[in-house]
């Protein structure tokens, strides 16, 4: 049996929905519902254009819906139910948006924090000064690892994963360094520049005031600063992007 | 009414557009009609938790040698290394900066097991710790990132850093657990009978908080202090929260430390009983933490008398504490781990009733005193100012140089109120000479009531936030316990929440709602009589 032209509009609409809403999570995360919103638009509009442009079908398509709106004199108790149900939940649903725009909003100011900020022209230019030693290479490491466990574990966690000790009490949560969205993608002198100046160094649109993250260059050394790096990278086995790499792409 | 498809070229364009005027208005409310709907769904199902950022510990990738001793040793050196120490002695580099300290794997005494207390824990217990982590301790859980396999090869590891595993190689084997006792009123009365009974009082206090008589003296093993368990936060208990976690505690005791097992006092249904009260002095579901705190609205005065019951009255907001670790000195180990907000206010006044958890009630030392205490203290911060917009804010610890805050503080030595603001916590504290914060504290059975309040307008309007209802006001807290040796950076902070007073709900609210229902409605009725008109004039035509 061929399905009916408004079915198949529906079932494609719920497919896109839920692949879109559960399907998505699975390859990255969760999208925001202003996006699915969008993505959904397009998709309705795509639909009817679809079925309009094919006239012949456009008729198939809205014909039923009419048929049943209308309604018919001889037609069966059960299509007549659900025809008066139709009717009052449309109004109520309108009512209820409604209801939900003009009741007053009580979410706080919870501004939009840009994570990684255009850095100021002070944070250019930092080069690890151990960087090219590779003889002693694992011995820095090794320091840097006593330096992070000393002093970042609390936050960033044991497993760099941003889950440490007390992160649970934060609002703006310890960065993720074994995701690919933070360490991955930095140069190392922005890394380096964010270490040094915190999150009270970061620009406006960043929400310095409501960043934990400590102005290291009050307690550690420079050394000690490079040498962390070096461990964050080693133990995520992430490497810094760099000029290099980004002319490849 | 079918339209014929002609070729579908442009040119039918116009035709098109135009049956499509003249016959189907209804095609034009479907449109729009399915458009709301289906596009307005998402807004029906968003899920209105902010989402969190997607965490994924990178699993143990790299090619481990196949004899399991030599895997095991690899995962070590990465990943316990840095706490449990070269030697398993437990003296990493983190060591001294937990409380408690890293496990010595040298000296063998294993906390959380099945087993007898002074014996062995069997693998299965070990690999329990390995794989859900201790919490409220530094020990994490490793299930995310080592798989099953690698959390048995690295138990192998760890086990040749004592020889007690060799000597005792018949060791004692699992608790058995009897036929559990259902929690009941009956069941906890008798628990909590048998709780002072057995002396547990004596350590973990009258009420459980981990405030007893010898709370403060008792040391392990290794001669560092440990304190007994706070049993009113089951969250932070290191073998589990269930009663059925609690049984096997007091059946095994805490090896290393003054935790005794109780196997030979108790029965199985009195070990029930003890774990069903113990299990009920913890809140069920466990506290959420707050983000808005919205006091409740009285005609009253607002009372300093934090024991006064129209508090009871005011919702709790539960936020979680850290230690202070952003300025030097740093506090690396807090015991407030946690405090409870209340607020009330009426067209004068605002106040806040802040309740939370501390062995003692601590007066400061003399100067001479071998062993440094400090006042316990707790202070409420407030932006000098909201910033146009409501978006900026002071940095969250005590202020910056640009951007001040104002704290009203309550110390316990002298159960005194006064005021200060700050601009960065290495500044330092400046006193407000003059205050207009009133209150006032109690402790008692190992937790502070404080409360405090002030009106909502003075004078000082460069220093003082000035409270409007209906705005969002930025608001922190600070706790101190002084016996802790916790005195000027060194506290437990919260980052920035809200305090709102709700307005009125608007009256539009009730007004505009059946507007819209009744305008649609007839929207639909129009439409109804339309296509029937329609329908009619096509068939007779
Ligand atoms: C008190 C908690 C805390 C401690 C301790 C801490 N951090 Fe952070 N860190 C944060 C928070 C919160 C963020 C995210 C907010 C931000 O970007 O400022 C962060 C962000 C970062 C970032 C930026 C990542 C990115 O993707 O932009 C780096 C790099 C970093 N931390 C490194 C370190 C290092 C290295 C240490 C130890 C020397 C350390 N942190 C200690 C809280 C902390
Ligand atoms: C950030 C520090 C840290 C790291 C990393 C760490 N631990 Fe621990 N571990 C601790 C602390 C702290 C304790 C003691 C908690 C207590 O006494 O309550 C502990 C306790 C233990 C115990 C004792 C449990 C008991 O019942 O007594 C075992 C076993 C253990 N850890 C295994 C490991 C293994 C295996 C790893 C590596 C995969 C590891 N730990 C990594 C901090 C750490
Ligand atoms: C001599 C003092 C002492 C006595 C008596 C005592 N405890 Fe404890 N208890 C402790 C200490 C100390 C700890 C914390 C050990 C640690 O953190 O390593 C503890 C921890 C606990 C825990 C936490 C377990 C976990 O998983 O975190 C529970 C539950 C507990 N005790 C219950 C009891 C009960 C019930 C009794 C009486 C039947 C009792 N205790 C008697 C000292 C004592």
């Amino acid at each position: 049996m061929k399905l009916p032209l408004i079915a198949k509009a529906f079932a494609l609409e719920l497919g896109f929905y839920l692949l879109l809403k559960l399907g998505m999570p699975l390859i990255t995360s969760p999208l925001p519902s202003s996006v699915i919103f969008m993505y959904m638009t397009l998709v309705t509009i795509s639909i009817l254009l679809y079925v309009s442009i094919f006239e012949d079908d456009f008729g198939n398509f809205y014909i039923p819906i009419v048929d049943f709106i209308r309604g018919d004199d001889n037609e069966s108790g059960l299509r007549k139910l659900s025809r008066i149900a139709v009717f009052i939940l449309i109004p109520l649903f309108f009512g209820f948006r409604s209801y939900q725009s003009v009741l007053p909003n009580f979410n706080p100011p919870f501004p939009q924090r840009v994570i990684h900020p255009a850095p100021p022209g002070s944070a250019a230019g930092f080069t690890n000064p151990f960087g090219d030693d590779e003889a002693n290479h694992e011995q820095y490491i090794e320091e840097g690892r006593e330096v992070f466990y000393k002093n970042c574990v609390f936050c960033h966690g044991d497993k760099l994963d941003g889950k440490g000790f007390f992160a649970h009490a934060l609002n703006v949560k310890p960065a993720n360094f074994a995701d690919a969205t933070t360490i991955s993608m930095l140069m190392e002198s922005f890394v380096f520049w964010r270490i040094k100046t915190g999150g009270i160094g970061l620009p406006e649109e960043s929400t310095p005031w409501d960043s934990a993250m400590p102005r290291w260059e009050l307690i550690l050394s420079e050394e000690e600063r490079w040498k962390v790096i070096m461990f964050l990278y080693d133990y995520t086995g992430w490497k810094p992007r760099t000029w290099e790499l980004e002319g490849d792409e | 009414m079918i339209i014929r498809a002609g070729n579908q070229g442009l040119g039918n364009l116009k035709v098109m557009s135009k049956l499509f005027i003249k016959n189907d208005i209804q095609s034009l409310f479907l449109l729009v009609f399915l458009f709301t709907i289906l596009g307005g769904q998402p807004y029906l199902f968003a899920d209105e938790e902010h989402e969190e950022v997607k965490t994924t510990a990178q699993p143990d990738s790299e090619t481990l040698p196949n004899d399991d001793l030599a895997a095991g040793e690899m995962i070590y050196k990465k990943r316990c290394i840095s706490c449990h120490g070269d030697e398993g002695d437990g003296d990493g580099p983190a060591a001294d900066r937990f409380q408690p300290k890293p496990r010595s794997f040298k000296k063998a005494e294993f906390k959380y097991r099945t087993t007898p207390r002074n014996s062995l824990p069997t693998d299965d217990d070990l690999f329990r710790v390995i794989s859900n982590g201790l919490p409220g301790t530094g020990m994490p859980d490793w299930a995310d990132v080592l798989t099953k396999k690698q959390r048995r090869q690295v138990i192998k590891y760890i086990k040749t850093f004592s020889d007690k595993w060799e000597k005792q190689a018949d060791r004692a084997s699992a608790l058995k657990i009897g036929e559990p006792v259902p929690t009941s009123e009956e069941s906890i009365e008798r628990g909590k009978k048998k709780f002072t009974a057995l002396g547990c009082t004596l350590c973990h206090g009258a009420e459980g908080r981990g405030d007893g008589p010898t709370s403060l003296v008792l040391r392990n093993h290794r001669g560092d202090s440990v304190y007994p368990r706070n049993l009113n936060k089951n969250w932070l208990f290191r073998g589990g929260g269930e009663a059925k976690d609690i049984y096997t505690r007091i059946n095994t005791g805490i090896n290393g430390t003054p935790m005794p097992s109780f196997a030979d006092k108790l029965n199985n249904e009195e070990s029930w009983d003890v774990a069903n009260y113990v299990r009920s002095l913890s809140p069920t579901p466990n506290p959420e933490r707050g983000s808005l705190i919205k006091p409740l609205s009285i005609e009253e005065g607002i009372p300093t008398d934090p024991e006064d019951p129209l508090w009871d009255q005011a919702p709790s907001s539960w936020f979680p504490m850290m230690g202070q670790i952003s300025f030097e000195e740093r506090l690396f180990t807090p015991t407030v781990t946690d405090i409870t907000v209340k607020s009330l206010y009426n067209d004068k006044e605002i106040g806040f009733k802040l309740i939370w958890d501390d062995r003692s009630s601590s007066k400061a030392s003399k100067p001479s005193a071998k062993k440094k205490i400090y006042t316990d203290q707790v202070a409420i911060q407030f932006p000098e100012k909201l910033q146009p917009g409501g978006v900026k804010k002071p940095y969250f610890i005590m202020g910056d140089e640009k951007l001040g805050v104002n704290l009203w503080n309550w110390q316990s030595d002298g159960n005194q109120v006064f005021e200060t603001t700050a601009n960065g916590i290495l500044n330092g504290e400046v006193k407000k000479s003059e205050s207009n914060v009133k209150g006032s504290g109690r402790f008692k059975n190992g937790q502070y009531q404080v409360v405090m309040k002030r009106s909502l307008q003075t004078s000082d309007k460069e220093k003082d936030i000035q409270f409007e209802i209906g705005s969002f006001y930025p608001i922190a807290f600070f706790a101190m316990d002084g016996t802790n040796g916790e005195v000027a950076s060194k506290r437990s902070i919260t980052p920035w929440y809200f305090v709102l007073m709700e307005p009125e709900t608007p009256k539009s609210v009730y007004i505009l709602p059946p507007v819209v229902i009744i305008f649609v409605f007839g929207v639909e009725f129009v439409l109804v009589k339309l296509l029937k008109k329609n329908k009619k004039a096509s068939s007779s035509s």
